[in-house]
């Protein structure tokens, strides 16, 4: 699904040039749930932001899907992402001045669906989530653990192939974040691709294989059994 | 998808209801500002319109220069009128008006003083659009005798407009027969009565003189394309037709009379022109001047800019907030149009609002603003035909531009900069921001000098030593129908404890009652040392009542015979005629009409020069005037004394009832009449500080809200500081540099700019002030003043905010 060679990235300030990604190369495969690790500054978010096609690598070549997308312009990869691509954030993310419900339905919106499909679609996926009882509260009115679930399903009301997850329990405790963990695992089980951000070696252990970056390259890979 | 966009911005706007109530309130006063003034402009643009064939119709003036005396007069020759018709084919009517002065109308045993009476031609109702309810308007002015009334006129003396063949009585004994009631003349008209009479009534109107101007004359032309070959063609008109008369009375053909460096020359003035661009001797009422819708349009627009700039300056500075929004978002698949058109949506929304609350209070606010502008404006249905769609489209307009610089800045936010918290460095970096604030004060600053000097040059017409003593003088205007009984009364008063003095004449400095004499220097009448001066007919008291001061010489003495032929120059005519300081026993020749010879002049010697007094508005210079002893009782002023001034006025009105029983006294103070010359400055000053106020006001909003954005941008920077041991002071010192220094670019920018738009205001008046250096520094003061105290609100609740919230915020 997911082919990098040689991808570069820098970071320029007027003094100084940070390398984010050193040449680095890897490939995930379609239903893989992957794991990407590393200390703070090893260029994961960067990897992540590539990734998600929110940003566009300096050197090397990204195949998404059989296309290359490395030097794909800004209206281009945004299509490409709104059809492909579901995102779940540490902070969440969530539109304060929408309810549940219209949060989870923006995606579809942006994608053109149908009103009636729409609230179809939207109620199906906060049934799954076990957040229809909420659907019309506010963010600011749910648990950390609700809001996070009411990401996920806006991340998966578009039945992505990929989804993107930048350490989605960092800011919950240990008994939501599983509950999380949970949920991308049973999304996994159901086909979608997953490569997740952590820093937590416990959520790591839900994926299928830990890419280590250290100075952005790869440094080491486990294939967890 | 507009549905969410609508429903996004809703929300987003109630869920900040400071930010949006300080946009709509802002927007709202700016709003009910402009539409006010759009208002009144164009009232003041739709003078005249009324008239079916506005734009066809021209007034013929008359411009005559005799020696050094120039008057341009708004008036022309009894015969102009039907001449032009026979001689000019395109000149498809032509109609003459004159007004009538006061006069008296029965009513039953009544006796009512009319000021609106006007003689015209029967010809008045084809040439101007004057609908008639009853009455034939082809023959209703034919006869003599006649007389047309309007709708309210006619049910004032007959309760009925059905007043066609009824008898009205005009000064006791003369009957006249109403044939024809018209509508009432609109208030947008540059002439306003109440009757019109046939000027076949009136003998001088078949006058065939044509070296004297009296009659208001207008003219239809079949198309207004011919004006230009029609005033082509006056100076030979005037030749074959005034060309004779010349040569008899001024012994001299045109071309010699042009040759002397005099002339005598006739001009159009469409009627659209009339009300904002005349201002000629014989106007027949007080016309408004141009620059003031000028002024106004250009306060309007920029009231209005000013609230726009609130809303984009506003709307940016919360772009922080707003990023992470824009963020999620566009990570979710919006792509950047879908982005400004949902800012714009919520601009637009918010204009809207504004819009609906602006024209709810201006027609609430209307009565208010008529007042204040000294206006009657109505608000039709018609007028919403044109209301509605001009609102529609501000609403486009205003709200696309405030809402664009925030909906193309935010809209080009990159997602993964804002969901990292990388943009809180949006306040400090904006220029067009600051600039905007610079634009906003500086507009304010220039509104508030303007203020400033128009109350000065007001305050300086009040104050000034008119040459004469306008206070405690009481001036009874109707004191000419006393008839005969007018000196008793004169004398009865001057006997009353409290009455100073007392003198008789119509001819007052505040009464604008004018009389023009020409006179010449010696036996020799040449026209080149003659002199056009204001020739007044006063007693002996004149000058002691009025509390004027002599020159040189002495006051008339009834008791010296010779003064019959004596008259008193001011120093304005002093100077004119060249004697300066030798004025005494000079002789002067008072032409009495007719031909130019000595027998038909009229010798006097001066006996003394008065000190200048001034008698017309001080946009005028001082004119020379010569005053004479003679008989008018026109008026009756009375110096008297403050004290005791109620019981003083019931034994004055009590004279009064004595002598005429049936007649109501009518008085006022001379003070109150010097008020009414300078009333349209005095609405103008009024109106500025009005509109200045709104102005700061939306300005001072504006910077409110930018304030709590500055402040909120900065909390974590305060925190730090605060742990770093700032104390209050310095924070809010910290927060308010940045909008004072803004306030003082402003300055440097529009004070010198307020320096020469407002001298070129004050070259209107003869008699004006220069502008002090204070005003500058006051404006620039009071505008530092206003942004720092605005600004304190915010910074010192982000100064006394507790550090370890801001810090353990992140």
């Amino acid at each position: 699904m997911i082919k990098i060679t040689n991808l570069e990235k820098f970071y320029r300030t007027e003094e100084v040039e940070t390398i984010a990604l050193n040449k680095l190369s890897m490939h995930v495969d379609t239903g893989e749930f992957v794991a990407i690790m590393g200390p703070s500054g090893c260029g994961k978010s960067t990897l992540l932001n590539i990734l998600g096609m929110l940003d566009d690598p300096d050197e090397g070549s990204y195949v998404f899907n059989d296309i290359e997308v490395a030097h794909f312009n800004e209206r281009k990869r945004a299509d490409l992402r709104k059809h492909n691509i579901g995102f779940v954030f540490q902070s969440f993310n969530l539109i304060d001045e929408l309810t549940v419900f219209e949060n989870v339905e923006l995606p579809l919106i942006y994608t053109g669906v149908s009103a009636s499909e729409r609230v179809k679609r939207v109620e199906e996926v906060l049934d799954k989530m076990q957040i229809m009882h909420r659907r019309n509260h506010y963010p600011q009115q749910l648990s950390g653990g609700q809001q996070q679930r009411v990401a996920i399903a806006r991340a998966v009301v578009n039945k992505p192939k990929l989804i993107l997850a930048d350490e989605p329990t960092g800011n919950l405790d240990s008994s939501n974040g599983n509950d999380v963990m949970e949920l991308l695992t049973d999304l996994n089980e159901q086909g979608t691709t997953i490569i997740m951000v952590t820093h937590s070696e416990h959520d790591a252990r839900y994926s299928h294989r830990i890419i280590r970056l250290l100075d952005g390259q790869t440094v080491m890979e486990n294939i967890m059994v | 998808m507009i549905k969410n966009y609508i429903k996004t911005a809703f929300r987003s706007l109630y869920k900040n209801k400071g930010f949006t109530t300080i946009n709509i309130l802002g927007l709202a006063l700016g709003l009910l500002s402009c539409l006010s003034i759009v208002l009144y402009v164009v009232d003041e643009l739709s003078f005249d319109k009324y008239n079916v064939n506005h734009d066809r119709i021209f007034r013929v003036n008359e411009d005559l220069k005799l020696g050094d005396n120039k008057v341009d007069y708004a008036v022309a020759m009894p015969p102009l009128a039907k001449t032009m018709k026979a001689e000019y084919p395109y000149v498809l009517e032509a109609t003459r008006i004159k007004t009538a002065g006061t006069t008296h109308v029965k009513k039953g045993d009544l006796i009512v003083v009319e000021n609106h009476i006007a003689f015209a031609d029967a010809s008045i109702f084809s040439v101007f659009t004057l609908p008639m309810i009853s009455g034939d308007p082809k023959t209703a002015l034919k006869d003599p005798n006649t007389v047309v009334l309007t709708e309210t006129t006619a049910r004032k003396y007959f309760n009925t407009t059905e007043a066609v063949g009824k008898t009205i009585v005009f000064n006791d004994n003369q009957n006249f027969k109403v044939t024809g009631v018209i509508k009432d003349i609109p208030k947008q008209s540059h002439f306003n009565f109440d009757f019109f009479v046939s000027l076949e009534s009136f003998p001088d109107s078949r006058s065939n003189e044509w070296l004297r101007s009296d009659y208001n004359t207008y003219v239809l032309l079949k198309d207004k394309d011919y004006a230009k070959q029609l005033e082509a063609s006056f100076p030979a008109f005037l030749q074959k037709f005034s060309g004779a008369q010349m040569q008899s009375e001024l012994h001299m053909s045109y071309d010699q009379f042009e040759k002397s460096g005099s002339y005598f020359r006739m001009n159009l003035t469409p009627l659209d022109d009339i009300h904002l661009k005349s201002a000629r001797t014989g106007e027949l009422g007080p016309n408004s001047t141009v620059q003031y819708v000028y002024i106004f349009s250009a306060i309007a627009i920029f009231i209005l800019l000013i609230a726009c700039v609130n809303f984009m300056n506003l709307s940016t500075a919360r772009s922080a907030n707003r990023a992470r929004e824009v963020g999620v978002r566009k990570v979710l698949g919006s792509s950047r149009q879908h982005l400004i058109f949902q800012f714009l949506a919520e601009s637009v929304m918010v204009t809207l609002f504004a819009t609906v609350i602006a024209l709810f209070s201006a027609i609430a606010l209307l009565p208010l603003f008529n007042q204040l502008a000294g206006k009657e404006i109505v608000l039709t249905v018609q007028m919403f035909t044109w209301i509605i769609p001009v609102l529609f489209a501000i609403v486009l307009i205003v709200g696309a531009l405030a809402g664009s610089y925030p909906a193309f800045f935010l809209s080009a936010f990159q997602p993964i900069a804002v969901l990292k918290g990388k943009l809180s460095t949006g306040f400090k970096s904006s220029f067009l921001r600051n600039f905007l604030v610079v634009f906003q004060f500086g507009v304010s600053i220039l509104l508030i000098i303007g203020t400033l000097v128009i109350y000065n040059q007001l305050n300086f017409i009040q104050t000034k030593n008119l040459g004469y003593n306008r206070s405690q003088v009481l001036v009874v205007q109707n004191a000419y129908e006393l008839g005969n009984q007018a000196s008793i009364f004169k004398q009865e008063l001057t006997e009353l404890p409290g009455v100073k003095a007392t003198t008789m004449t119509g001819f007052l400095p505040t009464s604008g009652w004018k009389n023009t004499r020409i006179f010449f220097k010696d036996a020799s009448l040449n026209q080149k040392q003659s002199m056009f001066p204001q020739t007044w007919d006063v007693d002996a008291d004149w000058i002691p009542t009025l509390d004027m001061k002599m020159a040189q010489g002495r006051n008339f003495d009834k008791n010296i015979a010779t003064d019959s032929s004596a008259v008193i120059i001011n120093e304005a005519a002093a100077k004119f005629l060249g004697f300066n300081d030798k004025a005494i026993d000079k002789e002067l020749y008072q032409s009495l009409g007719g031909k130019t010879e000595l027998a038909n002049t009229k010798l006097y010697h001066v006996v003394g020069v008065v000190k200048d007094f001034h008698f017309n508005s001080l946009r005028e210079k001082i004119e020379p005037v010569v005053l004479k002893l003679g008989q008018n009782n026109g008026a009756l002023s009375i110096r008297v004394s403050a004290t005791n001034l109620p019981a003083l006025m019931s034994q004055i009105k009590a004279k009064w009832s004595s002598l005429s029983p049936s007649l109501q006294i009518n008085y006022s103070f001379m003070d109150q009449d010097f008020d009414t010359i300078y009333k349209s400055e005095q609405r103008v000053g009024e109106i500025f500080v009005v509109f200045t106020t709104l102005a700061i006001v939306i300005a001072c909003l504006g910077l409110f809200g930018l304030a709590a954005y500055a402040a909120e941008q900065r909390t974590k920077e305060i925190g730090i500081r605060k742990v770093l041991g700032a104390d209050v002071t310095s924070i809010v010192s910290m927060l308010s540099k940045d909008f004072v220094k803004l306030v003082v670019i402003a300055l440097v920018i529009s004070a010198p700019l307020a320096w020469y738009l407002m001298n070129k205001w004050l070259q209107d008046f003869a008699y004006r002030i220069q502008i002090q250096w204070w005003v500058v520094a006051a404006a620039g003061a009071g505008a530092i003043l206003i942004a720092v105290i605005t600004n304190s609100f915010q910074s010192i609740k982000a100064a006394l905010a507790n550090p370890v919230n801001s810090l353990k915020d992140q």
